[in-house]
């Protein structure tokens, strides 16, 4: 049976959404509230686009050697122990 | 996607099974197939961690040996992005002869800054479409400098709940803090990136007036003209 929730205890568990912490009825709560709140639709929606803002930030790519690199010194490894 | 309960029980039942030994081809196999996918988001957890190119590489191949020589005790079905996180953290503590801060001291602090900033995060925020609108505008690499102006322990986890999406629980255990302390990181960690860009928003001069907002002074500024 769903439960209302009220915009502050939907705006504290903003992170927890987004990150899949929550049980399914805490999910089922909110999203019925956010979809019927602009106040908590604004901010679910502001840390959403702040996390894909950062993750885009951090999507680096490794300089093309790296990669290389790691199978040799892998390779080395397994080679040093190849009696057992 | 399996629960946790479903998870742990194939844990439980892996566990009771030992790895069966493998051939040094197959084990290379695995492992090339298995964890180098990982490469780029190891490099980027390396470079957050680190701020610089040399010491990220050096730390992502170091990760990488010492991964490999602990293959067999990967439990096969748990989570090998959080293993192999676990691994880098442990590797850049010995690599850089860190000293491993006290572990749960913190935590009662944490949880009761972490009530403050709830408290404080529930005042309204009318201008919230117009900090969208500022933050998509943001340089990544504007961004990316914020990050890594945030202590350690704060920018760690945010790197690892908001690029990685590890859970609470793995992010708990790869830097060995509670979980509640995760949140709080988490939640601290988000606001202070937002606070740094802010401000940094505002000496760049970007524009983060509403729209509504700007329409009105356009046409407050055309009557003055007038």
């Amino acid at each position: 049976m769903a439960e209302e929730i009220n915009c502050e205890e939907t705006k504290r568990q903003v992170h927890e959404y987004l990150h899949n912490e929550l049980s399914e009825q805490e999910i089922v709560d909110i999203t019925a509230h956010v979809a019927n709140c602009e106040s908590c639709e604004s901010d679910y929606n502001f840390e959403h686009a702040f996390n894909n803002v950062i993750k885009q930030s951090c999507d680096e790519a490794p300089p093309a050697e790296l990669a290389q690199r790691i199978i040799d010194r892998i390779r080395l490894i397994d080679s040093g122990r190849a009696d057992h | 996607m399996m629960t946790r309960d479903e998870a742990e029980r194939l844990d439980s039942e892996l566990m009771t099974q030992p790895n069966e030994p493998i051939s040094a081809e197959t084990r290379i196999k695995e492992f090339e197939e298995q964890a180098l996918p990982y490469t780029r988001l190891l490099f980027g957890a390396a470079l957050t961690k680190t701020k610089n190119y040399a010491d990220a590489e050096d730390l992502v191949q170091e990760t990488f040996a010492k991964a490999f020589r602990a293959w067999n005790q990967f439990q096969k079905g748990t989570n090998l992005r959080a293993w192999l996180m676990k691994i880098l953290e442990n590797t850049y503590i010995n690599m850089y002869n860190k000293k491993l801060k006290e572990r749960g001291s913190g935590s009662l602090d944490d949880l009761e800054e972490f009530q403050i900033g709830a408290a404080e995060s529930l005042t309204a925020r009318p201008q919230r479409s117009a900090e969208v609108e500022a933050l998509n505008q943001m340089a990544s690499k504007d961004v990316r400098e914020a990050l890594q102006n945030l202590s350690e322990e704060f920018r760690m986890v945010v790197y690892y709940a908001v690029v990685e999406g590890l859970s609470y629980a793995e992010i708990a255990d790869v830097m060995d803090t509670p979980v509640g302390t995760v949140m709080s990181r988490l939640h601290r960690g988000k606001k202070a990136l937002f606070d740094a860009l802010k401000d940094f928003a505002a000496s760049e001069g970007y524009d983060t007036t509403p729209t509504k907002e700007k329409k009105a002074s356009a046409r407050a500024a055309k009557a003055g003209n007038e």
